[in-house]
């Protein structure tokens, strides 16, 4: 009558369970960082309505306005600037003036209301970022923004998150470009990588690129 | 081009210093209690006659005393209560604070997905905006007849931080607590916003219509004789010509002036020495060797005071040539007092006789002057001394070297002497020059008289007061507050009273017609400086709350079309320039002139011209002749202005009731003030209630212990007691001391009694939060010591400036700065008088929050920066220091490696900074900071702000939340945009271009910042300044704050040099 008191098959079930004793915790914590860093939680590809059917494929891709044109505040300023009516009207006074679908911008217009545009890329508010120096150090409009001149409502392509900062802050050179090309949808860095790691070098060099590290950079 | 930051800004591996990790080393272990054994060689070195704890300096008379009552209240390192939950009825008087200085809700929350926010861009962007960047306006602010130039940061058309106008001659860039804290009352939600008539609503329209009918009325019937205007001085060219072309109109009305600080008996002085005339006297103190002050708090009381102590200070660094040398002579202890060199404790009324005494050893015209006010009042034989070394000091300094100022407080004969005294010195052309007075009409009580006399005789049918709250203000007895009240006075239905205010307050509750002003920021103004400069003070915003500005109101009196106020300025100046021109150009030219006055804030070239009659000592003597001495009695009662809330007009303002006093440190409260010798013989301590009785009135006041007062004296502060109708800040807060007050002697009587009465009250007060136990923190020595330093003095020069030993005060590892920046501060306490324009200006650039009385006697003030306040000496006659105190950016700092979360780190450039997202509120930082500069949010301080509040906040600033431990950041938003602006445009940032706030705003400019890497930088020579020294230098913090020892230039005849001189504090 003697015998084992467990049969074998429970050696299986004890190393699986005390397997899974390890595995779901890891597993529960590694999905809950997978989770913040993930686009849902990031907010990226998500593309928002906003209350006028604006399409920068049209205006930055087939019509290759400058990024400038409307967000003139980009290089001196640190936010780039939601353009007001008036520089929509600089245009659409002349042409689709009868079109319907710039109903609401003539509305605001003539009846002086600001148009509520929806926040795409919202940072947390300890976070001071700055468009000028960015942009006057070589950084273009496309390495965080991505090709705006492909979306026809405008999403986050970047993170936004702190780490996705500091691997530029820390080593920026493969993200510079030169001030010719900083609005530039299409330019790419050379395919070589030697060749690109020495523009990014010469380029650090000549806008004299000091990205720092320290916290009081961003946060005040 | 060349190399700029050449230093890579944090390399990114084997940089422990960015994150102060406990020291892992190759070095020898430090010992284990590293700082135990530092302060066992701090003690070794100390010298044996080094005063101890208590004996040096100390803050308070509990302290001085060491009751025991102190010492336990004060064992533990923060006061009791200091880390309890908020009880329910501390919850609803923070509630109840939601002054104007609350703010932005929940600013730091985290979520995982962020809310839906909306961007309003302009419909047509202003061509001088860039969205994102600061514009800055030339501005002004007219305080009781005078006008500050101010310069106005906008942020998209709000209006965040005031400034003091650099190119503004009596500013400078200087700004006070008022000029910045202005900023708050425009946005205060209580300001009134309903024009009513009576209690209904009325609309503009049909008050001028109402005015238009009774001006065409009365210029047809008796030419306005039953019209009077109560007003503010005119200081204002415009308002002064709107006078005049009212008077054409209406030529038998009649305005009065009359404003809280009255110049009256200065200008009574000078009007009888030049003949009628109206001058004023300016003085310059970067000439004047010696200086008397006769009550004369010329530091601090307005309207010149930011001139007068910037030239003040410096010629208190021994630096720039020999130093001055002060004496006051004066009741209360006031900023000037603790500047002094040597400050005489005399009644109010005594100092008409050291007047005489000093102006009878002096001779020349003052002898005659003196003769007759000696029989006035005789000089107390023990004053003597003091009187005649001040006398050989005058005497012995070279012609024209010497300044002898009187107090506003004190009668005109005083201010005769004065005069009398500096023309026999030859001080008359070179420290003092008279010039014509910017304000030329009459003012004071006796306008005021003038107007009760006339209602009280039915000359009157409308009365319009643009004054101040006079129903407050004025004395108890003047009676108008009496005529005005429907309830008192039978025939008050006969008068139909106006009043303009930015509150509803005590005047308003009686009036017929209110009408809420216009701010001084929502409209166009001018005004005179104190030297005559006209200042052009331009709007930064419409108004908020429908407010009417003053001009437009007055211009409705000349039943004229409607014209905006920003035309009616146009004009008038329009109409100056034609008469001023002498070149052809017309209008072009007046449109080119216009527009550089507009963007300077001043009008070139408008300062008075000096006065052409010369004084005429004989004719003052009637003045001391006809001067009555107050009745000696009991006690003296001394009234003075407030150093926060001045007459009361900035009761409401949050940011001032939670400023500590700059000498008893209070806050949100007054108090009954005497010395210890009185609070002992009337049985008081400090917290009792007492009755105050003087005239015939009587008021239950806490009395407050306050050492250097003169025995025998009570002084009081006006402006609290306020209970105006929504006034919610200001109601409830101290007691109303006008109420005691008589017309006949407006600021000091004999005759008071104080008596012990039951209960007691709780004062709040900063100075004896954070205890900094037996160390030397505050510095002053004679300028003797310094040169020719005795062996205790050398003792404690080693202590604060001597080397640091490697592993007992140097145990953590340095970190290269060489490269780039290196941020650091000096602060000079020679210059320091104390005036907490840095406090308020630090509170508005870092949106700091107003916590309230109840919060700040468990020692939860969120200000950054604090001044703490010495006195040193016996308690009945102690010198005071003054030593502004915020975080020093410590090198080695010992709040870093306690913080769990790394929440507060090092900079690559020294900064110390504090990461408000990663702070989960442990405080261990702030327990192991031998600053105690670390502020915590114990509660959401910052909750509940309206719309209006939140404009005010500074966009570059984190607003924090419940729970984050803050402190001085250096401004770092300041050096980060001003570096950003200097890399985009490749080249390094100038000493010149970032101040910090509190450096900006320093009247006396005290303090000093920049980057220690260059040696050309004031900040740099400051910190090799042999006075320089780092507080707690012996814990090897390496603070990047530089203090400098306040030199004192004692007179050797009143101070022999001690053999024990240099007195070190202990704190």
């Amino acid at each position: 009558m003697s015998g084992p008191l467990f049969p074998r098959w429970t050696n299986t079930v004890s190393r699986l369970s005390a397997a899974a004793l390890l595995a779901v915790p890891a597993i529960g914590i590694g999905g809950l960082m997978a989770y913040v860093r993930s686009p849902y939680v990031t907010n990226q590809q998500m593309p928002y309505e906003q209350p006028i059917e604006f399409d920068h494929r049209h205006h930055a891709g087939d019509e290759q306005i400058d990024c400038r044109y409307c967000h003139w505040t980009v290089e001196d300023s640190p936010s780039a600037g939601i353009p007001s009516t008036t520089v929509c009207m600089s245009c659409h006074a002349q042409v689709w003036n009868k079109s319907p679908y710039l109903v609401e911008v003539r509305k605001a217009f003539f009846a002086d209301q600001p148009i509520p545009w929806v926040r795409v890329h919202n940072l947390p508010d300890f976070v001071y970022f700055n468009h000028a120096i960015h942009v006057n150090k070589g950084v273009g409009c496309a390495t965080c923004h991505g090709r705006i001149d492909q979306m026809g409502a405008v999403e986050q392509h970047a993170p936004l998150t702190m780490a996705w900062c500091l691997d530029c802050h820390r080593n920026p050179e493969p993200n510079l470009r030169p001030a010719e090309f900083i609005t530039s949808m299409t330019w790419v860095p050379p395919s070589d990588a030697a060749e690109a790691a020495a523009l990014g070098k010469k380029l650090a060099e000549e806008y004299d690129v000091h990205s720092r590290t320290s916290c009081s950079t961003c946060h005040r | 081009m060349p190399p700029m930051n050449t230093k890579r800004d944090g390399a990114p591996s084997q940089d422990t210093s960015s994150f102060a990790l406990p020291v892992v080393s190759d070095r020898p272990a430090a010992s284990a209690d590293a700082v135990g054994e530092a302060l066992e060689h701090a003690a070794a070195n100390a010298s044996p006659t080094e005063p101890g704890y208590g004996r040096g300096y100390w803050r308070s008379l509990e302290e001085k005393l060491g009751t025991s009552e102190y010492l336990e209240e004060t064992r533990p390192e923060f006061p009791a209560g200091a880390d309890l939950p908020p009880s329910g009825v501390a919850r609803r008087e923070f509630m109840q604070l939601l002054g104007a200085s609350m703010a932005l809700a929940g600013a730091t929350a985290c979520s995982t997905r962020p809310s839906d926010e909306r961007i309003l861009p302009y419909t047509k962007t202003p061509p001088e905006v860039t969205p994102g960047n600061p514009l800055h306006y030339a501005s002004g602010m007219t305080l009781a007849g005078h006008t500050s130039g101010l310069l106005i940061t906008a942020r998209e058309g709000r209006p965040i931080k005031i400034e003091g106008n650099p190119q503004h001659p009596v500013n400078q860039g200087a700004a006070g607590p008022w000029e910045q804290a202005f900023l708050l009352s425009l946005y205060d939600p209580n300001r009134a916003r309903v024009l009513r008539q009576g209690k209904s609503p009325r609309a503009l329209r049909v008050l001028a219509e109402d005015v238009s009918a009774l001006v065409s009325k009365a210029a047809a019937a008796d030419g306005g004789a039953r019209l009077r205007f109560l007003g503010e001085p005119t200081n204002s060219p415009l308002m002064g010509d709107l006078r005049n072309r009212i008077l054409k109109k209406l030529p038998n009305a009649r305005f009065y002036s009359y404003t809280a600080m009255t110049q009256d008996a200065e200008s009574e002085a000078t009007r009888a020495l030049f003949g009628g005339q109206a001058v004023s006297a300016v003085y310059d103190f970067s000439k004047a060797d010696v200086v008397l002050s006769l009550d004369a708090d010329f530091l601090e009381s307005r309207p010149a005071n930011l001139a007068y102590a910037r030239q003040f200070a410096d010629r208190r660094d021994p630096k720039n040539g020999p130093l001055n040398r002060l004496y006051v002579a004066e009741a209360r202890y006031s900023v000037t007092g603790g500047m002094a060199d040597h400050r005489l404790r005399v009644k109010s009324a005594e100092v008409l006789a050291v007047a005489a005494a000093v102006a009878q050893a002096i001779g020349g015209p003052a002898a005659s002057l003196a003769g007759a006010a000696s029989a006035k009042a005789q000089l107390r034989g023990d004053l003597n001394a003091w009187v005649q070394a001040v006398v050989a000091d005058l005497r012995a300094a070279n012609p024209g070297r010497t300044l002898v100022v009187a107090g506003e407080r004190q009668p005109a004969a005083v201010h005769a002497l004065a005069h009398a005294i500096n023309a026999a010195l030859g001080a008359a052309g070179s420290t003092v020059r008279y010039v014509q007075a910017p304000i030329a009409e009459p003012t004071g009580l006796s306008q005021v008289r003038a107007l009760v006399e006339d209602i009280k005789a039915g000359r009157v049918d409308t009365l319009v007061i643009t004054s101040w709250n006079p129903l407050y203000s004025l004395p108890g007895d003047t009676g108008l507050a009496e005529l005005l009240d429907p309830a008192k006075n039978p025939n008050r239905t006969k008068m139909s009273v106006l009043y303009t205010g930015l509150y509803e307050d005590e005047t308003s509750q009686f009036v017929d017609w209110f009408v809420p002003a216009a701010h001084p920021l929502e409209t166009w103004s001018d005004g005179r400086a104190v030297d005559g400069t006209v200042a052009i003070a331009q709007p930064l915003i419409q108004p908020l709350f429908n407010g009417v500005p003053e001009s437009e109101l007055l211009a409705m009196f000349l039943d004229e079309p409607y014209r905006p106020a920003y035309q009616l300025l146009r004009e008038y100046w329009q109409g100056q320039a034609a008469g001023t021109a002498t070149t052809a150009g017309g209008a072009s030219d007046f449109e080119s002139r216009w527009e550089v006055w507009v963007s300077e804030g001043i009008v070139a070239g408008t300062a008075s011209p000096a006065a052409t009659a010369t004084p005429d000592f004989g004719a003052a003597s009637a003045l001391v002749t006809g001067y009555t001495p107050p009745a000696a009695g009991e006690l003296e009662l001394n009234f003075v202005h407030d150093y926060k809330v001045f007459d009361g007009r900035f009761a409401n303002n949050a940011w001032l009731q939670e400023l500590p006093d700059l000498i008893t440190k209070m806050v949100w409260d007054n108090a009954a003030l005497v010395s210890p010798k009185t609070a002992q013989d009337k049985g008081l301590e400090p917290g009792s209630l007492a009755e105050l009785s003087y005239g015939g009135q009587k008021l239950t006041v806490p009395v407050w212990v306050t050492p250097g007062l003169a025995d025998d004296t009570v002084t009081v502060a006006l402006g609290y007691g306020r209970s105006g109708l929504h006034e919610s800040v200001a109601k409830g807060v101290g007691f109303n001391a006008n109420v005691l007050r008589r017309a006949a002697a407006p600021w000091f009587d004999g005759g008071a009694t104080l008596t012990k009465a039951r209960g007691s009250h709780k004062f709040s007060l900063t100075q004896t939060h954070w205890r900094m136990e037996g160390r030397p923190v505050a510095l002053d020595m004679p300028i003797s010591e310094l040169t020719r330093p005795s062996v205790e003095t050398q003792h404690v020069l080693h202590r604060v400036q001597g080397e640091l030993k490697p592993t007992i005060h140097d145990n953590l590892p340095d970190f290269d700065y060489s490269n780039g920046y290196k941020w650091g501060m000096a602060i000079d306490l020679s210059r320091c008088t104390g005036c907490s324009a840095c406090v308020v200006a630090c509170q508005a650039e870092n949106n700091i929050p107003v916590v309230g009385k109840e919060q700040v006697a468990r020692s939860r003030e969120m200000q950054w920066l604090r001044i703490d306040r010495y006195f040193e000496g016996p308690e009945s006659d102690p010198k005071m220091v003054m030593q502004p105190v915020m975080c020093v950016h410590c090198e080695k700092a010992p709040c870093e490696y306690v913080c769990p979360v790394n929440a507060t780190v090092h900079s690559d450039e020294g900064l110390n900074d504090m990461v408000y997202n990663r702070c989960v509120g442990t405080r261990y930082c702030s327990n192991n900071c031998p600053y105690k500069v670390r502020r915590f949010n114990y509660l959401h301080y910052t909750a509940d702000k309206t719309s209006t509040e939140k404009m005010l906040m500074n966009p570059d600033v984190t607003v924090r939340n419940r729970g984050v431990m803050e402190k001085c950041t250096y401004c770092v938003q300041r050096i980060e945009r001003v570096r950003i602006n200097a890399r985009v445009e490749k080249r390094l940032i100038q000493e010149k271009e970032l101040m910090t706030a509190c450096q900006q705003t320093c009247p006396t400019q005290a303090i000093v910042f920049g980057s220690l890497n260059d040696k050309q930088q004031r900040v740099t020579q400051l910190h090799e300044d042999e006075r320089a020294y780092k507080l707690l230098h012996e814990l090897g913090t390496r603070p990047r704050t530089a203090h400098l020892i306040r030199v004192r230039n004692p007179n050797p005849a009143l101070e022999p040099a001690k053999s024990a001189a240099a007195t070190e504090g202990s704190h």
